[in-house]
């Protein structure tokens, strides 16, 4: 049976007992509790957190970022520092170790997917550019061109795809821990150059 | 070390004047969104609150869950979740070299608050994983009480398992096993999409699976909104033990109450009693327990895992040519195997003092449980759980006086005008 | 409630129930399966060269007779002398031996030595940017200008009148008189006559005087071993890129050369450390010794860095040769085989 002596439906009222009393307690304990908490790593916080990379010197190419990252087409891609880039015609990192001819035809390259752009400079110079688009993070090109030449391809994970989860799926399973968290406003771990000692 | 190496030359000195192409550094998401993802999960706690408080609304909780779908689980892609950011937390207190993100420690600690004051809003409609289940939940239907019971303990260990390896360093479990994840990626190893696709085919007919039986922020949502402020009520006013909102909890949250006459209920004195006592000595024995399982728990960390295997294979011979992942890894024990196993044996040492802590909190939880079960209350109303209801607002409609103040708040009356008492039953 | 769902064995209930255990048992194999694959699985994009780190037995036609340590670390150049003594650059060090490996005598300079020839008993040896000339005991008698900062000498011959300098940093020839006056340059790019000019990615650039009177120059870059005229004409080349046992691997080999009597050229690569002949057309012929003698060389060439390894050497009067192994620090004297032509 309905008695409406209000407009609004009321609560009933409100009865103070010792469980209600406990109650509070607990919750303030609770609150103070999470404030510690919050004081505690607040204090420590990075700036706007941390972010995934790849260390290129502990890198061995072992072919996991390619199929270890959570995202289908891996966040990790292969990166190349021109100003460590010799522009060999013969780049040991574009073809295979017993090319036909030195052009662009696919038998002789080393890339799976072809992620790797020839271009003519002028003789007997090339430049050598990254597709990203192509490149699906399997180091075939890092290696060759670290075994054989100067070192300026590496891996990098890329951040306009990473989605930066908590454990990187592929930090879990590389060989020698290449991967570190950097701070969010250094995201990346480029090689740079150190010629002419 | 190739770019290290003094053996090499730099690019050579173009005649034509070409200009070396700089490499290409794209930054992640800007760090405006991690605010904007704190704001957008502090207003949908708000909304849920005032629909499951105020307005009352079953259709307004409903919409909302669509919307936590897709903006949390669609859109964010699951990450980052309350769920996960537990860990985060367990690391931030532990490893004094990570720097916990502020949006990740508002995750954490926002659906806590809103606990300690009106409940679980938090699972009712904002969470992503949740709001899932509930949509998908067709015809549900009642476990068996002993099942429910048993399985309502497993969260308390799964959260006390993703801190452990958390705050070691080992990794984040909860977010390795999160089933729904790869549901919203559209992506994921077979094993947990597989676990997706059963866990929401199970979600059909047994009510939130997940959030009852596994999820480990469940568990502390439900100690914190077990000390609310506010209760969620099935009626608007009072209970009139009518009856008609008995079968209306899918979820089993529903408390019917205790027989009205008080001495059909014995209270089982001695049962609590040795409940009671059976509390310092379960946390004991869990205590040891753990200490003995130290070894395998800190298996889990990859440190460990690597001197195991430079144990194992240190011995066979070096290989050549191109090489698995593992031998990769075994060559890079075997270039400084004492610091490998030094940094092991550091790691089993936290373990030594992680893992019976560990046991002891299974051992609390397995004897509280039992306490818990030793403890009858007293109730003459139909409530919700203190602890276990999701505040999902289904079974507001099946109250009588809730249907009864939503036509008499239709009806046009003046406020100045009372009405007339109805005729006695 | 259905007639069906009464119905016990038909039970709606009852079959949701036995689908959901199938399913939790489907997905618990499939789990199983699925953690049972491993990381032992195999790189399926692995850079694979290991067929060309194997020689056909068939082509090595010499044997390995004495080997000895060099007594420092990193050497790097080597040369014989007319009475038949190697001398061994390594570190600051210019070590005197006996062919059989005794250690004669040994002096020290202020910076790494880079290259050394010998010639009229005197020891022409190039540091970085200049050239020193050395009495055989070591007293040093002359100190060259250097021709600029960017200098990286990288390999020296001597002729009757002149010195012949490769410069690696100039990437070019430099010809000194024996006093060191400075009277050419040997290969600098030109359209008429063309000169491709010299490709050298890494300081591993070669000179010598070939028994035909010509000189040779590696120009590693390009592959090739090309024959100039004192006065810088560029006469022939020969050599291909590969990594097959006829051609020359990597981005930049040869990296040394040596001369047997009859004009063949003895080549020496790093990144697949190995030695090898070819006529004097450059017709490939046969292996002195293949990658699998030179494990810690190709250990330490790859993955990292071709350029930490590497191999040296020099050819003696009765036709057989010293290797240096750059890595190793040893020096291995090989003969031709008895059943090889």
């Amino acid at each position: 049976m309905i008695q409406a002596t209000s407009m609004k439906p009321t609560p009933p009222p409100f009865h103070f007992s010792r469980r209600q009393f406990l109650r509070d307690g607990a919750r303030v304990a609770a609150m103070t509790g999470l404030g510690t908490l919050v004081g505690l790593t607040a204090a420590r916080t990075r700036g706007h957190g941390t972010v995934w990379q790849i260390d290129p010197q502990k890198c061995v190419r072992c072919g996991l970022c390619a199929t270890s990252c959570v995202l289908e087409q891996s966040a990790v891609k292969c990166v190349h520092a021109h100003a460590i880039c010799g522009y060999c015609q013969l780049c040991t990192g574009y073809f295979e170790p017993e090319p036909n001819d030195l052009n662009t035809g696919a038998e002789n390259q080393l890339c799976p997917t072809a992620a790797i752009r020839r271009s003519f400079v002028e003789d007997p110079y090339y430049e050598y550019t990254i597709d990203e688009g192509l490149c699906i993070g399997c180091a075939k090109c890092v290696e060759g061109c670290n075994r054989f030449g100067n070192g300026s391809l590496f891996l990098q994970i890329r951040h306009d795809r990473c989605v930066n989860c908590n454990q990187c799926a592929i930090s879990k399973v590389c060989p020698v821990d290449a991967f570190r968290r950097v701070p969010g406003s250094q995201p990346y771990l480029l090689k740079t150059t150190s010629h002419g000692s | 070390m190739g770019a290290e190496s003094p053996f090499r030359f730099p690019p050579p000195e173009f005649e034509s004047g070409h200009q070396l192409p700089l490499t290409a550094v794209p930054g992640g998401r800007a760090w405006i969104w991690e605010y904007i993802d704190v704001a957008v999960l502090l207003a949908a706690l708000g909304i849920a609150t005032w629909l499951i408080y105020k307005k009352r609304s079953r259709k307004g909780i409903l919409a909302l869950s669509i919307f936590s779908v897709l903006y949390f689980g669609f859109w964010r892609k699951g990450c980052v979740c309350s769920i996960g950011s537990l860990q985060n937390v367990a690391l931030g207190v532990c490893d004094s070299s990570y720097g916990l993100p502020i949006g990740v420690l508002a995750f954490f600690v926002l659906p806590l608050i809103f606990a300690l004051f009106a409940g679980r809003s938090f699972c009712a409609a904002v969470c992503p994983h949740g709001a899932l289940q509930d949509l998908v939940l067709l015809r549900p239907i009642r476990l068996a009480p002993w099942l429910e019971q048993g399985l309502s303990v497993v969260p308390y260990f799964y959260m006390g398992a993703g801190v452990l390896f958390a705050a070691t360093g080992s990794g984040f479990i909860i977010c390795q096993y999160d089933p729904f994840i790869t549901v919203f990626r559209m992506n994921g190893p077979v094993l947990m999409v597989t676990a997706g696709i059963v866990l929401l085919l199970l979600g059909t007919f047994v009510g939130r699976p997940y959030c009852r039986f596994l999820c480990p922020y469940g568990a502390l949502l439900k100690l914190g909104s077990v000390f609310s402020r506010w209760r969620v009520r099935v009626t608007p006013t009072f209970c009139t033990q009518c009856r008609l909102c008995e079968a209306s909890c899918p979820f089993g949250a529903l408390n019917h109450p205790s027989s009205a006459n008080p001495t059909d209920i014995r209270p089982e004195r001695r049962r609590l009693v040795w409940t009671l006592v059976l509390v310092p000595v379960a946390v004991i024995v869990g205590g040891c327990l753990g200490f003995l399982a130290s070894p395998a728990a800190s298996r889990m960390h990859p440190t460990v895992q690597l001197a195991e295997l430079f144990l194992k294979k240190g011995n066979a011979p070096v290989a050549y040519g191109p090489l698995t992942p593992e031998a990769f890894a075994l060559e890079r024990a075997r270039r400084d195997p004492k610091q490998v196993l030094m940094e092991a044996a550091l790691v089993q040492k936290r373990f030594q003092t992680a893992t019976p802590l560990f046991g002891g909190w299974i051992g609390l939880v397995v004897a509280l449980k039992l306490v818990g079960l030793a403890l009858h209350r007293q109730s003459t109303d139909y409530e919700p759980d203190r602890g276990n209801c999701f505040s999902c607002a289904r079974c507001f409609e099946y109250c009588p006086n809730e249907t009864g103040a939503r036509a008499f708040l239709e009806t046009s009356v003046k406020p100045s005008a009372p009405l007339q008492p109805s005729a006695p039953s | 409630m259905s007639e069906l769902s009464r119905n016990r064995l038909f039970s709606r209930r009852g079959f949701m129930r036995r689908a959901a255990g199938t399913a939790a048992a489907g997905a618990t194999l499939v789990s199983l399966r699925a953690l049972a694959a491993r990381p032992e699985a195999t790189n399926p994009w692995a850079y694979d060269d290991t067929i060309y780190r194997r020689t056909d037995p068939k082509l090595v036609k010499y044997e390995e007779k004495a080997r000895f340590s060099v007594a420092h670390s990193s050497p790097r150049c080597i040369c014989l002398t007319k009475d038949e003594r190697l001398v061994v650059g390594a570190g600051r060090f210019v070590c005197d031996y006996t062919l059989d490996g005794k250690l004669l005598s040994e002096f020290s300079l202020a910076d790494e030595v880079r290259c050394i020839a010998e010639r009229d008993d005197l020891l022409y040896v190039g540091l970085r940017e200049h050239i020193e000339v050395y009495e055989r005991s070591g007293k040093r008698k002359e100190v060259w200008d250097t021709p600029g900062s960017k200098s990286y000498f990288t390999a020296l011959a001597v002729s009757e009148k002149d010195l012949f300098a490769a410069d690696a940093g100039n990437r070019v020839v430099l010809r000194y008189d024996r006093f060191g006056k400075l009277k050419g340059r040997i290969g600098d790019r030109r359209k008429e006559p063309p000169i491709p000019g010299f490709i050298v990615p890494s300081p591993f650039f070669d000179v010598a005087l070939a028994p035909d009177g010509l000189l040779r120059v590696t120009n590693a870059g390009w592959h090739s071993v090309e024959a100039y005229t004192f006065d810088g004409d560029l006469e022939f080349a020969w050599g291909k890129p590969g990594a097959a046992i006829e051609n020359f691997c990597g981005c930049c080999n040869p990296i040394k050369l040596a001369f047997l009597t009859d004009g063949r050229v003895v080549t020496f690569e790093k990144g697949i450390p190995r030695v090898k002949i070819h006529g004097p057309d450059g017709k490939f012929e046969s292996v002195v010794a293949g990658a699998e003698s030179f494990p810690e060389n190709a250990k330490v060439c790859g993955p990292n860095d071709c350029t930490l390894g590497g191999l040296s050497g020099v050819v003696d009067s009765k036709g057989q040769i010293y290797i240096l192994d750059l890595v190793a620090a040893n020096v291995r004297r090989m003969t031709r085989k008895p059943t090889a032509t």
